[in-house]
């Protein structure tokens, strides 16, 4: 054998992102001090970009005075009961989509033409049905969760394994129980990433919900921002958005840690 | 980020043309000019000025663009998109005027005696319900359209004329507003003659009290620009400001002073206001909503340095800012000092 | 043809297929397949792919229905036996959420079983299947064969009459398979049990099966019964006599499985 053979060059490796936690915050942080940088310096004119310690300042501000919760009070309360309201109506309409046939074909078509419409549009035919106070405000966050919560649980229910479906049959267990104890366990991972797609859509749906007759919430305090052109104010309530998008997120992946344990 | 925008390229480009030998006279050539409106009738001294052809006379090339609310229309100003516009002061108005970016140089639409002016409005379901007169509306909801709009401004001033308390209910459009009154869902608002009158006497709500009586010369509406063109850009300011006086001047002598035409200013007016109706049902919204535009676009300072107080006091706006940095008076004639 | 029914046992229960046919549209796969299956004996189904063996087995479990023909049970299963036909599937249809002790419990509790009587029959059947360590652990963190012998243990926890393994060994690698095979053998030599076991592995077949039937290609038909007298303890990894009986079966089936591998997928 010759002893001077070149050795082979290594061409495998790649394609396989890793989750680098701190490189996330570096970019945030470095983005931050840039724009604080620019617009310190002046070449980034207060009209474009709002100075980052001047947001933090008004944050700062809108908690001291009381009036953070004042307007996160209401937010979370027609957050929680439209959210609630729209993924379990969800859950249950997509559950009955996945298991029976006539009611797959009745509703699909319906979920299929209601899903594009945007639902800020219907916000004043909910006006007239639910009123100006909360109860049209529920009903738009909770038709906005209810659409793709739907889509996804009887799209998590089609995958559910059959298999696993034709032995709960032949060792008898009862209808009940194979939906109970094998259709809902099975379909628990495509619901839950469902509700993450849902409940971002809800906090979208916030800002839309508190256009009309809010005087208080988040979405209130920032479309008023927004005609005020007060970026400060406009951009500290994104962040509160934001942050909401973040905790939402967080109890979504504890939910999935919790339940979802078993996945390989 | 430096702001540069489509009208600065094209100003270094003006400049690369200037350099190579050809220097314009200001006024002689046909400056082209964006000037924002809204299709309202208190928009009608750009709508003369263009259609008699005063802005061309002035050497300005005018080109109108279209908004369907005062709010863009300012922050369209303050990006240079738009030159001239003319609108009311309100929260986002002066905040943008903080910022360097824009400022007021005159005055349009007045609320004047003897002219019918905007109404306080209660909606029929709660006249029924008992609330009759503006101090019933202690602790009802008031309709605006945003927080530091002029319906927050004119709803405020009453209620403090009153001594009572509103639940203001920001329901972002007019036409909203409208809708909500008409299902009872809030109690009061105010908006110019030529909405209250029709659907008063269609019974959605009933007129109580003029605005003018809250709010004595109240200078509803203003001509501002953008902060550059106001400093830098005095001859084509001074030239648009020219032409829209002239138009200002053939409305008021036509709808208001009865020296002029009247059908020929209407169908002027309805080729840029209600134009999906017909003539014949468009004239009287057009003659109902006649208010008067101040001569020579005049500027009453003592309503502007209220209002400002007023965004002040109710925390819309810094408390540092200046009339200064809000109003530049030296295009005008200022009144009410 | 009818079978007295005076031959079968008390308390013992058969199947019998009777002039099974099957067809999808227009295109037949099975035609009169008959078969008397005895309680205590391991039937294996062997043929060519696509011959219709996991179809046959799922007719003999109900969960589909033939067009032609019926199967039978004749007689009653055993006392306390409470799913009398009871599958064993080639990916061991394991529900991945539940423990080992869960997944046995899952098949327990419809019938009203749970708590300390619950405990005491998963106890049993973990036991049997050599698996007490493990009752607490989950699907994901056990082996192939391990998973196999849960779904054994499973199958066991009911008690049934006739179990019907459709390719149990097939997703698992050869030492394993081995290993599972003696299982199984020693399994049925401590309590015998009534098995229909599919297959296409011969080895597998010439090991554990009392009978072996063969399938001839689609549609598929009987085309032999070949009945191995040896005793399942005495049989071995190896055994001359299995061996030629294996290269038997491979003859009756060579050609016919050289055919269907020719073939164009159905869709």
């Amino acid at each position: 054998m010759d002893e001077t053979g070149t050795s082979v060059a290594f061409r495998g490796g790649g394609f396989a992102p890793k989750s680098r936690r701190w490189v996330g915050v570096v970019v945030f942080v470095a983005l931050v001090l840039f724009v604080e940088w620019g617009t310190r310096a002046g070449w980034i004119s207060s009209l474009s970009l709002p100075r980052p310690s001047d947001v933090f300042e008004t944050f700062r501000q809108l908690y001291d005075s009381g009036l953070l919760f004042k307007h996160l009070g209401p937010s979370l309360s027609r957050l929680t009961v439209g959210a609630i309201l729209g993924a379990s109506v969800g859950i249950s309409v997509g559950i009955l989509i996945g298991l029976f046939s006539y009611v797959r074909s009745g509703l699909v078509p319906l979920v299929a033409a209601i899903f594009p419409i945007p639902k800020i549009a219907l916000l004043p035919l909910f006006v007239i049905w639910f009123g100006i106070g909360e109860g049209s405000k529920y009903a738009l966050i909770a038709f906005g969760t209810f659409t793709p919560t739907v889509v996804a649980t009887y799209g998590a229910v089609d995958n559910v394994d059959r298999t696993l479906i034709r032995m709960g049959q032949s060792f008898g267990l009862s209808w009940w129980s194979i939906v109970r104890k094998i259709v809902l366990p099975g379909a628990m991972p495509g619901i839950l990433s469902g509700l993450r797609i849902s409940l971002a859509i809800a906090i979208i749906l916030l800002v839309a919900a508190e256009m009309l007759g809010a005087e208080y919430g988040i979405g209130a305090y920032i479309l008023e921002a927004g005609s005020l052109y007060d970026l400060e104010r406009l951009f500290a309530g994104v962040v509160i958005l934001s942050l909401l998008g973040v905790l939402v997120s967080g109890v979504i992946g504890m939910a999935e840690r919790r339940l979802l344990g078993w996945r390989t | 980020m430096t702001l540069i925008n489509r009208r600065k390229a094209l100003a270094l480009m003006g400049g690369t043309v200037a350099a190579s030998g050809l220097a314009a006279p200001a006024l002689a050539a046909n400056k082209k000019i964006k000037v924002g409106a809204l299709r309202f009738t208190s928009h009608s001294g750009n709508f003369v000025g263009f259609e008699r052809g005063y802005f061309a006379d002035a050497g300005l090339d005018v080109e109108f663009e279209f908004f369907q609310a005062a709010q863009p229309m300012a922050v369209a100003i303050a990006s240079g998109d738009v030159d001239y516009a003319v609108t009311a002061v309100s929260g986002g108005l002066i905040n943008l005027a903080e910022k360097g970016a824009i400022k007021v140089i005159g005055g349009a639409l007045s609320e004047e005696a003897g002219i019918d002016g905007q109404k306080y409005l209660i909606s029929d379901a709660s006249y029924q319900a008992g609330i009759k007169t503006l101090k019933d509306l202690d602790g009802k909801k008031y309709a605006i359209t945003q927080a530091g709009s002029s319906f927050h401004y004119m709803g405020s001033k009453m209620a403090a004329a009153e001594g009572i308390e509103l639940s203001f209910t920001p329901l972002q459009k007019v036409g909203a507003i409208i809708g909500a009154m008409k299902s009872g869902q809030v109690d009061g608002w105010s908006i110019v003659p030529h909405i209250a009158k029709p659907l008063a006497s269609a019974g959605a709500w009933h007129m109580i009290a003029n605005v003018s009586d809250y709010i004595p010369d109240y200078q509803v509406t203003t001509v501002f620009t953008s902060a550059k063109n106001a400093a830098d850009e005095r001859g084509m300011t001074e030239s648009f400001l020219n032409g829209f006086s002239k138009g200002v001047d053939d409305y008021a002598a036509a709808m208001i002073d009865g020296t002029a035409d009247q059908d020929e200013m209407v169908d002027l007016i309805h080729k840029y206001v209600y134009t999906d109706r017909e003539r014949a049902k468009a004239a009287p919204s057009i003659i109902n909503g006649t208010m008067r535009i101040n001569k020579g676009a005049a500027l009453n300072i003592a309503s502007i340095k209220d209002q400002l107080s007023w965004f002040q006091s109710e925390g819309l706006v810094d408390a540092g800012i200046s009339i200064d940095q809000l109003v530049d008076t030296s295009y005008v004639d200022i009144i009410g000092a | 043809m009818l079978a007295p029914l005076i031959s079968c046992k008390r308390s013992m229960m058969d199947i019998r297929l009777d002039g099974i046919g099957h067809s999808y549209d227009d295109f037949e796969v099975m035609r009169d397949i008959s078969l008397d299956i005895s309680s205590g004996q391991i039937v294996c189904i062997v043929g060519p792919s696509g011959c219709g063996k996991s179809t046959l087995l799922r007719f003999i479990g109900g969960l589909e229905r033939p067009k032609l023909g019926r199967v039978l049970q004749l007689g009653e299963p055993p006392a306390g036996c409470l799913n009398p036909l009871t599958y064993i599937f080639q990916d061991f249809a394991l529900l991945p959420w539940r423990s080992v002790s869960g997944n046995i419990s899952l098949v327990l509790e419809d019938h009203g079983i749970k708590g300390a009587a619950a405990d005491k029959i998963i106890e049993d059947v973990l036991a049997r299947t050599k698996l007490s360590d493990f009752a607490k652990a989950l699907p994901k963190q056990l082996s192939g064969g391990m998973k196999q012998r849960v779904a054994i243990a499973r199958a066991l926890a009911v008690k049934p009459a006739v179990m019907l393994m459709d390719e149990p060994l097939s997703a698992l690698d050869s030492q394993t398979r081995e290993l599972l095979m003696d299982d199984l053998v020693e399994l049925w030599t401590r309590q015998p049990f009534t098995a229909v076991y599919v297959t296409h592995n011969l080895a597998e077949a010439v090991r554990l099966g009392h009978r072996v039937v063969v399938l001839s290609r689609r549609p598929g038909k009987i085309r032999e019964v070949v009945d191995i007298d040896k005793p399942l303890a005495a049989r071995e990894f190896g055994d001359a006599d299995l061996e030629k009986t294996q290269k038997y079966l491979w003859q009756l089936m060579r050609d016919e499985a050289r055919a269907a591998d020719a073939e164009l997928l159905h869709g």
